[in-house]
Parts: structure tokens; sequence; C-alpha cells
């Protein structure tokens, strides 16, 4: 019994493996769905592995995290799904039919009924042009602009240090 | 999620003026450093020391003026100015998260006019008779509707005293991403809890409105006695409407 449990346990893992892993190899044309490559970026933010598995339940978490009580943090967001995954209306890679979302594509293939996109946003709104990931240049921009806060504290530490020591 | 109707007000009063005293630090006798409620990080829940409330000088709202309405359209995407507009359903079947009310006074033929919307109540009916508890209000004051279990039997619209939710009746696209909404859900003003959130510290209508000039609304942390929300309700004399009811609400008006 016990090991036909553990099967049990890895099939749906092993199922979405095997349903996605065509289309990123790319060399099966028409076997498993289409599904685009990222907008931007080149990590996800947690690994490909795990996002297959437990993408929906790190949404369901964060949704009611967000929602309920205000916690805005990006990592398990929808809308940073959306930023990376989906091109944005005025981008080149926009020109796509209707079934090659990032999201729906695998979606619709696996029959998956739970539709997150007939409420929320299936599009970025700012074009992915400009965001620090994609352009090395604005990155440092914002670097230059928004500091960390560790870099700031060093910095504001290390120049009360000089005074002491001028005095 | 909800509170009850019963609840000793005095005894919420007072207890609610203590939290006041712990939240400041005295600096030195007579100066006192409040934290600071709109930087909250991201990673951080809303706090019960803030109460999110507006104040609108119904003097100062112009008569024939929509552009807290526009704006809020714009920001949030509903109505003829937002991205996602119904497009089959009749004039009143559409969302209205705002909407222009004139009032008009039978003994002096005076008439205010004014923007009407959910009124953030601290024991709001809508969260009350929700089934589902999709209803609901958040710590820092402002009430929501979870459209994530929300199941569209609209006890909440009957519920409100100021008819402040809509019904969406139709799939809709291009919703704005911070905005989410969605057939078969009910909605309401937010008060641009995604505003908020981020630090922004006011609402998409209250800058329309300042935009225009009139300056007629003020959005504010109740809480925060250096607010100038706080200053201006202290100072001046407002109404809540239907005051009768006891939801203490978190939008009051002034000159009505």
């Amino acid at each position: 019994m016990k090991p036909i449990k553990k099967l049990l346990n890895v099939l749906p893992a092993l199922l979405v493996l095997t349903l996605s892993a065509p289309a990123t190899a790319g060399d099966n044309e028409g076997v498993g769905p289409n599904i685009p490559a990222p907008v931007k970026g080149e990590q996800c933010v947690e690994d490909t592995d795990v996002m297959r598995k437990n993408h929906m339940k790190f949404l369901m978490k964060h949704r009611d995290e967000t929602l309920r009580e205000g916690i805005r943090t990006k990592q398990h967001s929808l809308k940073e799904c959306i930023e990376c995954h989906v091109p944005a209306k005025d981008e080149a890679q926009a020109t796509r039919s209707e079934g090659e979302h990032f999201c729906k594509s695998c979606h619709m293939y696996t029959g998956v009924k739970i539709d997150c996109f007939e409420c929320h946003a299936t599009v970025p709104e700012k074009s992915a042009m400009f965001h620090p990931l994609v352009t090395p240049g604005m990155k440092a921009a914002k670097e230059a602009h928004q500091p960390a806060s560790a870099e700031l504290l060093n910095k504001l530490a290390a120049e009360k240090n000089n005074t002491g020591a001028i005095q | 999620m909800s509170e009850s109707k019963h609840t000793d007000q005095s005894r919420r009063d007072f207890l609610s003026n203590g939290a006041k005293l712990a939240a400041g630090v005295t600096l030195a006798p007579g100066v006192m450093l409040y934290g600071v409620a709109h930087a909250r990080p991201a990673d951080q829940p809303a706090s019960s020391s803030v109460r999110w409330g507006m104040l609108v000088d119904t003097n100062k709202c112009a008569k024939g003026c929509n552009a807290c309405v526009t704006g809020c359209q714009t920001e949030n995407g509903w109505g003829a100015a937002g991205s996602s507009d119904e497009q089959l359903s009749s004039d009143n079947q559409k969302a209205q998260w705002i909407r222009k009310v004139e009032l008009r006074n039978t003994a002096t033929d005076s008439v205010h006019s004014l923007p009407m919307m959910c009124q953030h109540c601290e024991t709001a009916p809508c969260v009350d008779v929700c089934p589902t508890g999709a209803s609901m209000k958040r710590a820092d004051g402002i009430v929501l509707v979870d459209k994530h279990i929300c199941i569209g039997c609209r006890y909440c619209m009957m519920a409100c005293p100021y008819k402040a939710r809509s019904f969406i009746h139709e799939a809709l696209e291009d919703q704005r991403a911070h905005a989410p909404r969605g057939k078969g859900t009910v909605e309401s003003c937010t008060f641009c809890v995604h505003k908020l959130d981020a630090g922004e510290g006011t609402t998409a209508c209250a800058e329309a409105c300042n935009t225009e000039g009139h300056k007629a609304i003020i959005v504010g942390d109740l809480k925060d006695p250096n607010s100038e929300l706080s200053q201006a309700v202290s100072q001046h004399a407002t109404t809540q409407v239907r005051a009768d009811l006891g939801l203490n609400t978190g939008v009051r008006y002034r000159g009505i």
C-alpha cells in the first residue's frame, strides 16, 4: 500500500512536468500547451518545479494576506506574475492570439476551471521596457535615487562617526 | 471580522484614547513624537492604530461638478470613464462606487451638492449580514468585499443604508491591475486602498477634487490627532449621514 500512496502523491507533479516539458523543450511542436517565454527576468521567485506544483498555494495565501490584512509583498503576488510573464499591450511581443497567455494556455490545456482572469487584469499596465530587470540603466538610476535602507543607514552612521572624530 | 452592535461606545472611546496615548512617545514635556502612519512597510499588515477617514466640505463641493466620480472611474476602471465599463447592463444596474447627490432644504430652498459613497462604517451593516464573510472590515477601518468568496447574494446591498454597493451583471475585460472586478460579485468604494497601502495617503476622488481647485475632500487618519483630517474634524461641526443608526462612519460631511 505504502509505495502506491507515495506514487499517488508525486503523480500530480509528474503529470504537470510531463505536460509542460514539450513546450519548454520546444522540439515537439504542437504537443502540449504553447507556453510563451517570460517577457523579462531569468529566474522566477521560486524554482520552476516548485512553482509548477505549488503556485496556486502561494497565490491563495498571498491573496488573503493582501486583501484582508493589507500585506503587499511582491514575491507571490499575481500582479507580479503578470508583470514578468505577459507582455504589455504596447510591446512588440503583444501581438498574440488569445490562447497564448502564460497562465491561460496551460490552464486551458489541463482543463483547470478556476479562472483568476474573470476579475484580474490579464496584461500588465506598464511596458517591461522600463523595468529594472530588463534595462540595466533603469536599475542603476533607481539605485541612485533609492539606495537600500541598510546602505543608507551605514552611510549616515559613517558620517556621524566622521563628525565625532573631527570634534 | 464583524463587531457586535451592542459594544459599549463609551468604553470603546476610552480604549481608543488609551491607544492614542500609547502610540505617542514623549520626547520632552509637551513634545510628543507620533509614529508616521503612512510609512507602513509592504510586509506589515494594516494596523488598528490607524483609522482612515474622509471629510467632505459641502460648502466647497460645486454643483454640477463630477470630477470626483470621473477620477474614481479612471483610477478603478469602472463606469463610462473606466477601462472595464459594463456594455450590456442598463444604467441603473451599472457600477456605482461614488455618485453625486443634490440635497434641497424644503424650508430654505438651499441646495447642497455632495459625493455619496461607502461611508466605511465602524459597525458596518454589510459586514453583519454577509453569509460568507466576504464583506469585511480591515484593521484600519476600510470596508471591502473579498470577491474571492463573494457568492453574489446581494444581502449587503440591501443592508447598506447609503446604497453604496453595486453588483456586476456581465463578464468584464480590461480591469485595472490594482482593482480586480468581475461578474457575479458585489463591489463598492475601496477607499483607494491600493494608494493608501502604497503610502500615497490620499484617494483618487480627493486628488481629482484638488485638481479642480475645489479642495472639498480631506483624507486622513482619524486616530492621528495631528492629521489634517483630525484637525478639521476637531475644529468644525461635522455630520455623519444617518448618524441615528450609530454606525460611526469614517466619511463625514460639513455644511449639511
